[in-house]
């Protein structure tokens, strides 16, 4: 009976996992499918090398997203280049240096951060934080690839001091320490063991945070401008890959050559996505056999 | 026994884990170049007394003491001591080894390094220096730049000591360090433990008591967080003073 | 066990009762422009008011979704703030469906800048070359030395169509900004003292800090305003839409009687209370003869 039993729960483990795997797959498929009939009118060197995506053009149509894969590109390692040294620092203060008062003020705060819904962070970005970009750049609005990168930021960062706290609390207290043993201040242990050792757990947590920033569309939507021109700088409005498909999704006409491109960018998303996160595994892998 | 100069001298020291007493006024007088066994039963104090002589303790939150424990005549408890410098004056070692996800050189180079050596000659020579008086640079010499965690566990250990005589330390303390290794790997550290106390003061902690009687000139017998007898090693397990401690001795209670 | 299955029999047989209504085929559906949806649902509720028993449902989802929900039978009405296209007219009589068209008002496409731009005209064609990108610069056009900031919407918007095939017949300029909507274009102009936008009449008139430009159709013609009825009147606004509405076949019965009601004084001066421009009198007569009302 027990055994019986057993089995059952095994089955339905499989079972759960066999529903995730098919759930993924079948979204790539159906990525894959309904993409297909774009390339017959759209090369893919056109598509993916070229820079004006305008679809309802006056003239020809033109569909080329290299423009919004560095859009993409752009806001997701300007997001990281704020919140990972800031994330990473901040976990460090709150595991070692911070007070036991601080940590309790500082956590539920975090906590916070991390759910407050995109459009009110698209909305911040409008109304707060576009303006002061404005004015510190002197420039004629604050929609633009800073903005984004900002905005995004913030929602990166409550899953990186989260994870990599984590990832910092697990180092084993005897590495701490060794460390204080041979005459190390606090920052000193967190800096140059504690860090490099919880440092695939980091890693991680960045690689998390990107894929956040990579996907997000109603933030950027909302704050970064949507020029499709190709930006020459963080000052220039973006139009991500997310946006685009927001955008233009709800009111294309079925099974057009527009419709196909559309899901043609949720494909290059998709890979995009996929290959970060292959990237973070085989990171992860080779250094957690060093560590042992 | 020549006793020239007490290195450390440990008078009226009480110890609080919050509201419990872990050590009830002890008092020690620890001589230069000598090495001093710490013994005694489960849960006696004596891993608490040894982390206290440099400060280790402060780590755990809650914790209190009273009484004072001198370094060459400055109390380590005083307001406004360094920490970070007692800490490289009185070493310690673990009793599982402990070496950092580092390689064999950067472990041992640690110490020097944020203790503000900058000079990679001057590190380089150190780290030598260090790992012979560990007796570990002859097996290590060639493979430096190897992950620590490669070594056996006794070679580990004699890293982690390496790791510790890097910052050229003044006392070495040393907790169980042979407890988790074999019988070989166990002599060779007690045969650098001889060497060691030419150039330093230790103090070592040890549930094996034949090891005690066989490397530690003065033995101290502690017991319920109290210092029961502290004599010279051969008369404390051959003739102790105090009938307790011989009850421990001859194995009549752990 | 029993107290549960009592509570969901209650939620059913509600909800089955707050149907009704539909259910029972009264209900009139309009779907479509975003641009009409406010006026339309306001018109709507007096009608409603005036009629009880009579019920109105007003939605949107944008022009095109209007006219596919009509080929689709979906829908009485379709609202649209542009002309329904060729295929769009194929497409529905394939499906056994005779869209005509009534129009139930106009309006003004209004261009606005920065209340301290002293530029207050624009010839058309400068208007085209300007959100065409090929003028960059206020001083091009009588103002300051400064670059223009173009702000316009999304291409799901009919306003965006609209003034492409209208102004431009072109496409815009890659740098132009993309705004989610008429309010984020009147923000962002008031902001920026070098930003250009278009935007339905309506909000024009409630917006402080923006000037609103004159457009003229030819260089050396007059300079309409379309804060001013009596130029639009007159026809001399050059960028003006109709607002339609579908139906399919003759409208007749309920249908018939709501439209009437819109194209009533009392329905025309809910257009103008909501900022746009009652029926000129060309297409009085045009839905008289085509759909008769």
């Amino acid at each position: 009976m027990a055994r019986i039993k057993e089995n059952m729960i095994h089955g339905l483990f499989f079972l759960n996992g066999l529903v995730v795997v098919g759930v993924l797959c079948g979204i790539f498929a159906i990525l894959v499918f309904t993409a297909a009939p774009a390339f017959k009118e759209i090369s893919i060197v056109e598509f993916l090398a070229t820079v004006r995506w305008n679809p309802t053009s006056y003239y020809k149509p033109s569909y080329g997203i290299l423009s919004m894969i560095v859009s993409s590109l752009m806001v997701t390692i300007g997001a990281l280049t704020i919140a990972v040294p800031l994330g990473i620092g901040t976990a460090a203060y709150l595991t070692d240096v911070a007070s036991p008062r601080v940590r309790e003020v500082a956590k539920p705060v975090i906590e916070i951060l991390a759910g407050i819904p995109s459009v009110v962070l698209g909305f911040l970005g409008i109304v707060l934080v576009g303006p002061i970009i404005a004015r510190v750049f002197g420039l004629p609005n604050g929609l633009n690839a800073i903005n984004g990168s900002v905005l995004l930021a913030v929602m990166a960062l409550p899953t990186i001091i989260s994870l990599s706290e984590d990832a910092l609390n697990s180092v084993p207290r005897s590495f701490t320490e060794a460390s204080y043993a041979v005459g190390a201040t606090k920052w000193q242990t967190v800096v140059r063991v504690k860090i490099p050792a919880a440092i695939s757990g980091i890693f991680a947590s960045c690689m998390l945070g990107m894929g956040r920033a990579v996907g997000e569309t109603m933030t950027v939507l909302m704050a970064t401008g949507c020029a499709p021109a190709m930006p020459r700088n963080f000052l220039d409005p973006v139009r991500t890959m997310t946006a685009s498909i927001a955008i233009e999704l709800g009111e294309v006409p079925y099974y057009t050559t527009h419709y196909y491109a559309l899901f043609g960018i949720g494909l290059v998303l998709f890979v995009i996505t996929f290959l970060i996160n292959m990237a973070a595994d085989a990171v992860l892998n080779k250094y957690q056999v060093k560590v042992r | 026994m020549n006793r020239e100069h007490i290195k450390i001298k440990v008078k009226d020291f009480n110890f609080f884990y919050g509201e419990e007493q872990a050590l009830k006024n002890v008092a020690m007088d620890i001589y230069k170049n000598e090495v001093i066994g710490i013994i005694g039963p489960s849960g006696c104090g004596k891993s608490t007394f040894l982390r206290s002589l440099n400060r280790m303790n402060d780590v755990i939150p809650g914790v209190k003491y009273e009484g004072t424990v001198t370094l060459d005549g400055k109390n380590i408890f005083a307001h406004g001591i360094d920490v970070v410098d007692i800490r490289r004056k009185v070493g310690m070692v673990f009793q599982k080894s402990n070496p950092f996800p580092k390689s064999v050189f950067d472990n041992v180079a640690y110490g020097l390094r944020i203790n503000g050596e900058k000079n990679k000659d001057v590190i380089a020579e150190k780290v030598e220096k260090s790992l012979m008086g560990a007796a570990l640079w002859g097996e290590v010499k060639d493979r430096l730049s190897a992950s620590a965690f490669d070594l056996s566990g006794g070679q580990q250990q004699r890293l982690c000591i390496a790791r510790a005589l890097a910052v050229e330390p003044e006392v070495l303390l040393m907790d169980e360090p042979a407890s988790a290794l074999d019988p070989t790997a166990t002599s060779k550290i007690e045969e650098l433990i001889q060497e060691l106390k030419k150039n330093y003061t230790i103090v070592i902690v040890t549930h094996n008591m034949q090891q005690a009687a066989r490397i530690s000139d003065y033995t101290a017998f502690f017991m319920m967080g109290e210092l029961i007898e502290y004599d010279v090693a051969g008369k404390v397990f051959t003739n102790p003073s105090k009938k307790i401690t011989e009850e421990y001795i001859t194995g009549r209670f752990g | 066990m029993f107290r549960k299955t009592a509570k969901m029999l209650g939620v059913l047989i509600l909800s089955v009762v707050v149907s009704l209504p539909a259910l029972s085929q009264e209900m009139v559906q309009v779907r479509g422009s975003d641009t009409m949806v406010n006026v339309v649902q306001r018109m709507a509720e007096v009608y409603m008011q005036n009629n009880p028993g009579r019920y109105i449902a007003v939605t949107g989802g944008g022009s095109g979704t209007g006219i596919a929900a009509i080929t689709n039978k979906t829908v009485d009405i379709a609202n649209a703030s542009r002309d329904i296209r060729q295929q769009e007219i194929i497409r529905a009589r394939n499906s056994g469906v005779e869209p005509t068209r009534v129009v139930i008002g106009m309006d003004c496409i209004t261009v606005v800048v920065n209340g301290d731009n002293n530029v207050d005209r624009l010839t058309v064609a400068q208007l085209g070359a300007i959100f065409r990108g090929e003028i960059t610069n206020w001083k091009d056009v009588g103002g300051a030395d400064m670059p223009i900031t173009l702000y316009g919407r999304q291409s799901n918007s009919g306003t965006f169509v609209f003034f492409r095939d209208v102004v431009l017949k072109g496409d815009y300029s890659d740098r132009m900004n993309r705004m989610n909507g008429t309010s984020q274009i009147v923000e962002a102009v008031r902001a920026d003292r070098t930003g250009i936008g278009y935007i339905g009449l309506g909000h024009a008139r409630a917006a402080r800090g923006l000037r609103v430009v004159r457009l003229a159709l030819r260089e050396g013609g007059e300079y309409a305003d379309p804060t001013n009825p009596a130029h639009i009147a007159e026809g001399k606004y050059p960028i003006i839409r109709t607002l339609n509405q579908y139906i399919d076949g003759m409208p007749e019965g309920r249908i018939k009687d709501f439209l009437s009601f819109e194209v009533s004084p009392e329905g025309q001066k809910i257009m103008s209370e909501m900022g746009f421009v009652p029926i000129p009198s060309e297409y009085v007569e045009y839905n008289r003869t085509n759909a008769g009302v």
